[in-house]
Parts: structure tokens; C-alpha cells; sequence
């Protein structure tokens, strides 16, 4: 399958590539990993005249922690999150590690994946739940957005044409504070969840109430979604099975399926219920685990 | 945009050549470097007979630009055999049988010593896990995982 034609442009620092960004409008695209723009580009869904290869762009990579606080490089490859390190929260880790195949994990970026934007998107839902914020630099500064109201539509953002999304912003991994990831498909790599559910839990210092809890649900709605109901029904109540399937019950009630050739809405809503409550037991046993190591 | 001008290391040798901006890797190497043991498959990343090695890390070369290969250091199925005698890898297809018509061939091997050479002594699934990005439509997976098995096994003894 070939390549349309296109000018090709590597620039060499974020200042540049967001002049030229600005210069050429609606005819460049951002190029990260590729993995799915330039499929894109194959099947003729998509015809920039300029692709602007990110990869040069030093302020775009390596990780930092920094008060509590960790900032990702958008040109993370998933691979390299799905290896974890001090700064990769355990959640982003095991979604990193479902997306794809090793080939893709090897291209695919932090950033391609945040601003491709797919309702199912593996590196989306932790970030999600997560609690993360978008760092978009444009022509007139940066700005931080969190990922809660950053996504619009399949492949639709708050990101505008002329910003590129250099880093991520989180918070550091700690005590106390566990995620499940879940992830259903029709074969067990190479797949786009059928649903998938991100759980973040934070527990209080006595290691048994929920202190703090985003449920992040994929692939029904036609974006990552945060479930509130599942949010609040487990704040400030103790973490097991009652309130977790409360929650499940919560996030099955909000979840936005449709029917479609890879399984129905019904089928859908009920598999949330089910990954919510195995997502939840997962980040439960994570957190604990993560508070007896401190102890 | 004209063609240009980029310079990459291939299986240990410096290879220069001039590429079109929207030329993939996978073009690169077999249009312009005659390796053709690189296959160009489904061209859209998901079937893995393109796979090369880029760094130290496999890639599906359908989804680089050959201009994002400046400066880099590209393996291809071409640059395992050392002269006459294959790699053991090669050799343990063979002798498994887990070719069948080939196609699939060099990037599994390629997706398997990118395995073998971060996890030297792998389970049956860490072995599934790292070929889930190749597709072999003989379906003669049961063959390929034992032939890695059996080169890991032979590659620790050496």
C-alpha cells in the first residue's frame, strides 16, 4: 500500500515546529510514531500536504518527577511505558503493555495516542483515570488541560490545529494508591477493546477507606469516559466487594454503548459491570500491595 | 519536495541512498538496497512480515519513512547469517518445520531475537506474547513457537 505525496519537514526545536505549524495551517500533521497517521494516509482517510516529524523534538521527551508531580515526554513509546520506572504510575504501565503488538508498542506515542483519540484507546483510559492533564503548546504559550473534558469525538479534541501536545502531567505513584486495567477483546493481542475500564482507587492511611476513585470506561461512549456514579459510590466507603459492585452497577447505567459489528450495546453495558468489578479488585489489591511495602 | 540524501547503518555497513518523503523504510530496503528478505505485507502494520530491527527495537518498517531512518541502525533477516552458517534462530526454523511458504518467516525471526535477546530464556507465552505482531496465514504456530524454544535452548548452551 503507498504513501500519498508529501513534503516531508523534521524540525529541530518546539519553537520551530510550531512556526511552521502556523504557517502551513490545516496542511501539516504532526507525525509521531506513525502508527496510525500513516495508516491513515494509506487508506486515504487523511491527505496533509506536509508532515511535521516531532521526533527531533528534545522538549517532547524523557520523564521528570518533581514535587509530587510527574511529567511525562508526549514521545513516550508505549513500550517504554509498559516497562514502568519510577515515574510510570502501575495503571498506565498495564495499558501501555495491552495496545498492540511489540512493533507498535515500539512507534506509538504517549501523545498519538491522546491525540488520535479513539474511544478504546489503551493509553487514553489510564491517563484518564489517572487524573491526568494535557500540556498543549501554541503560538501563544502553553496551556494544561485536563483530560476530563479534553476529549470531544472519536479522533476530536480540545486540541486545536496549530498547538502540539508536548507533555503529560500526573500525579507520582505512591502508597496507598493502586489501578486495574481490564481490557475485552475477541483475541488477546493486536485488538481494540470491545470495552476496556481503567480503575484508579486511593486509599486513607488506614489502608481500608476510599479516599479518592476514577473509573475510566472505553469503547462506550464516543470517547474515554469518567463514570461519576461509579466515582461516588465508592468515596469515602470502604473498599470492598458491596461498594465496588455498586459502582460496576453505576458505571453499566452510564456507559453510552451502540450496537455495532463488534458486539452489541447490551452485550457492552454488561461487560462493564463485570470489568468495572474485576478493574476494581485489581486496584485494590495493587494499593494495599503498594501500602504494606511501605509499612 | 525533491529527493534526499540520508545516511543509515544496515546490518553493520554504512549505506547511503536518496529517498521520496513519503518512501516507506520497507521501499527503502528493497527498492533501493536490493534486501529483499524484508516482505511487504498487509502495509498497514498489522500483519508483521515487515518487521526489522531499528535500534534494538522491531518495527513494522510499512510504518516508518525511510527519512525517520537518518542516522539509524537497521537489522534485516539479511544480517543474522554469519557468512554460510545460519543464525541459530534460522537454523531451528528449519529444522522444526515451521516454514511453510516463507512469507511470515523474516519477521518472525526478526519479532523472535528481539525476544531472545531482552528475555534470553522465555515461557511459551512470554514466546506467543512477542510473535503477536506476525501473522503466519499457513497457521503453523505451533512449529514456529517450538523452533524458538529450541534456539533459545541452543543459544544459552553456546
Amino acid at each position: 500500500m503507498l504513501l500519498p505525496s508529501f513534503d516531508y519537514y523534521r524540525p529541530q526545536s518546539l519553537p520551530e515546529a510550531l512556526s511552521l505549524l502556523g504557517e502551513m495551517g490545516e496542511d501539516a500533521r504532526p507525525l509521531a510514531g506513525g502508527t496510525d497517521l500513516l495508516v491513515n494516509l494509506k487508506l486515504k482517510k487523511l491527505a496533509p500536504k506536509v508532515l511535521l516529524d516531532l521526533g527531533g523534538l528534545e522538549e517532547l521527551k524523557g520523564n521528570r518527577a518533581d514535587d509530587g508531580l510527574v511529567s511525562l515526554g508526549a514521545l513516550d513509546t508505549a513500550s517504554r511505558l509498559a516497562s514502568g520506572g519510577p515515574e510510570v504510575p502501575g495503571l498506565l504501565a498495564m495499558g501501555a503493555g495491552a495496545l498492540g503488538s511489540p512493533q507498535v508498542r515500539n512507534r506509538a506515542t504517549l501523545g498519538g495516542n491522546l491525540v488520535t483519540a479513539r474511544p478504546a484507546a489503551d493509553i487514553c483510559l489510564p491517563l484518564l483515570a489517572l487524573g491526568a492533564k494535557a500540556v498543549l503548546a501554541g503560538p501563544n504559550g502553553e496551556r494544561e488541560v485536563a483530560l476530563d473534558g479534553y476529549f470531544k469525538g472519536p479522533g476530536y479534541t480540545v486540541k486545536e490545529a496549530g498547538e502540539i501536545l508536548t507533555r503529560v502531567i500526573l500525579d507520582a505513584p505512591r502508597p496507598g494508591v493502586g489501578g486495574g486495567y481490564q481490557k475485552l477483546g475477541l483475541r488477546q493481542a493486536m485488538e481494540i477493546a470491545l470495552v476496556n475500564v481503567a480503575a484508579h482507587l486511593e486509599l486513607e492511611d488506614d489502608g481500608k477507606t476510599v479516599a479518592l476513585a476514577r473509573v475510566a470506561l472505553g469503547a462506550v461512549a464516543p470517547f474515554p469516559m469518567l463514570s461519576p456514579g461509579a466515582a461516588s459510590a465508592l468515596i469515602g466507603k470502604p473498599a470492598q466487594e458491596t461498594c465496588f459492585s455498586e459502582a460496576a452497577e453505576a458505571a453499566a447505567a452510564e456507559a453510552r454503548p451502540i450496537d455495532d459489528h463488534r458486539g452489541s450495546a447490551a452485550y457492552r453495558r454488561d461487560m462493564v459491570r463485570t470489568l468495572t468489578l474485576r478493574a476494581l479488585r485489581q486496584a485494590l489489591s495493587q494499593a494495599q500491595g503498594n501500602q504494606e511495602a511501605q509499612a | 519536495m525533491s529527493k534526499q540524501a540520508i545516511i543509515l547503518t544496515v546490518n553493520g555497513v554504512a549505506r547511503q541512498a536518496l529517498v521520496e518523503p513519503n518512501q516507506t523504510l520497507t521501499s527503502l530496503l528493497r527498492d533501493e538496497l536490493g534486501l529483499t528478505g524484508t516482505k511487504h505485507g498487509c502495509g498497514v502494520g498489522d500483519c508483521g512480515c515487515c518487521t526489522v530491527i531499528l535500534d534494538g527495537e522491531t518495527v513494522n518498517s510499512c510504518l516508518v519513512l525511510a527519512m525517520q531512518a537518518q542516522g539509524r541502525e537497521v537489522t534485516t533477516i539479511e544480517g543474522l547469517a554469519k557468512g554460510a552458517e545460519l543464525h541459530p534462530l534460522q537454523q531451528a526454523f528449519v529444522d522444526a518445520g515451521a516454514i511453510q511458504c516463507g512469507f511470515c518467516t523474516p519477521g518472525m525471526i526478526l519479532s523472535a531475537k528481539a525476544l531472545l535477546d531482552h528475555t534470553p530464556q522465555p515461557t511459551r507465552e512470554e514466546i506467543t506474547k512477542g510473535l503477536s505482531g506476525n501473522l503466519c496465514r499457513c497457521t503453523g504456530y505451533e512449529k514456529i513457537v517450538e523452533a524458538v524454544q529450541d534456539a533459545a535452548g541452543k543459544m544459552s548452551e553456546a
